[in-house]
């Protein structure tokens, strides 16, 4: 009866253990950006002209990397959802793109053309787009860097 | 002489104002792959390129992969690796298709036209033919188009083990918003 008892004890246990472990996946949440360490610092053009000399190399070492990147705004683009940032490399039409994190958006819409910014984001990834025939570099989850 | 350059410059205003291939960087694509048994497998893409060309009725849009922001962290690394998505190999999704209606939609006149679409989808490096429905809506000299319908993931040879557990769905829902100025 004992060893009986004890099974069903290390049982509860495993079963608590893995109910845990199930939990703390399904609930995980991204940090805010905000508060996150940046893996580097760059500035906006510099930043481009890395993607557009080796997009390979340059994706492999900033893809999903938190980047501070420092720049002028070229653009703001609204939609019904977002209010992304752009900074273009008007020799070439390069640009960098940067999506919002839900609740630094705000912080997006009050940017405007022509702002010196810094902005902290994840990197995506950088590309060649065929439609606009220029290099693009995607960022996600971003904040103003203060 | 000041009347050529007044013309010249008439013409290349005329040009800008009424070109007919119209683009964004900022249309918005929703990926939807929920199950009854699971909320979580479902992103936003933020920074997906589009383009629209109102006379020839072309369109076509290009998603990054790695844009899809999921809530979940564990759920946007599944998404991305190899059982998935494969973003390293497969980085972007691409659509070039073309409005097959487009008498019907007047892009001088307010309106909502429902529109028939149909063209290649390419990911995960494999392209299939797909039709859509859709709306495009004119706002004055703003266009929004928009489009909703649903992707098979085996077809894209996209069948990891989740799918097969029935967590993602095997038949996820595409919509696809993009507002061109």
């Amino acid at each position: 009866m004992k060893r009986y008892k004890k099974w069903l004890i290390g049982l509860g246990i495993l079963l608590l253990a893995g109910a845990a472990v199930i939990y703390y996946l399904f609930t995980l949440k991204y940090d805010d950006t905000a508060t996150v360490k940046a893996d580097y610092t760059v500035d906006a053009i510099n930043f481009i002209k890395e993607f557009k000399q080796d997009m390979a190399a340059a994706n492999k070492k900033y893809s999903e990397k938190i980047i501070v990147v420092n720049g002028t705004v070229s653009a703001i683009e609204m939609a019904d959802t977002t209010a992304n940032i752009k900074m273009i490399d008007t020799t070439n039409g390069a640009y960098i793109i940067f999506a919002f994190q839900q609740q630094h958006l705000g912080e997006a819409k009050t940017i405007k053309e022509g702002e010196q910014v810094s902005i902290k984001g994840s990197c995506s990834n950088g590309a060649f787009s065929s439609i606009l025939e220029a290099e693009y570099i995607t960022f996600k989850r971003c904040a103003v860097n203060k | 002489m000041k009347k050529t350059i007044l013309s010249l410059a008439m013409v290349l205003a005329a040009g800008v104002l009424f070109a007919q291939k119209k683009t964004t960087t900022s249309a918005v694509i929703n990926f939807d792959a929920t199950t009854p048994i699971d909320a979580l497998p479902k992103a936003e893409n933020k920074t997906v390129i589009a383009s629209l060309d109102t006379k020839s009725g072309t369109v076509a849009f290009e998603a990054a992969i790695k844009s899809f922001t999921f809530s979940n962290p564990k759920i946007q690394e599944h998404f991305n690796n190899k059982g998935w998505m494969d973003s390293d190999q497969f980085a972007t999704a691409t659509f070039k298709g073309s409005i097959t209606n487009l008498k019907s939609v007047k892009f001088n006149k307010d309106g909502t036209y429902p529109v028939d679409i149909t063209g290649d989808l390419t990911m995960h490096g494999i392209t299939k033919t797909i039709d859509a429905k859709g709306f495009i809506t004119v706002r004055g000299k703003l266009i929004v188009a928009n489009s909703e319908f649903t992707v098979k993931l085996e077809d894209y040879k996209v069948n990891g083990g989740a799918i097969a557990a029935g967590k993602v769905s095997k038949e996820p829902t595409i919509k696809v918003v993009a507002e061109f100025n």
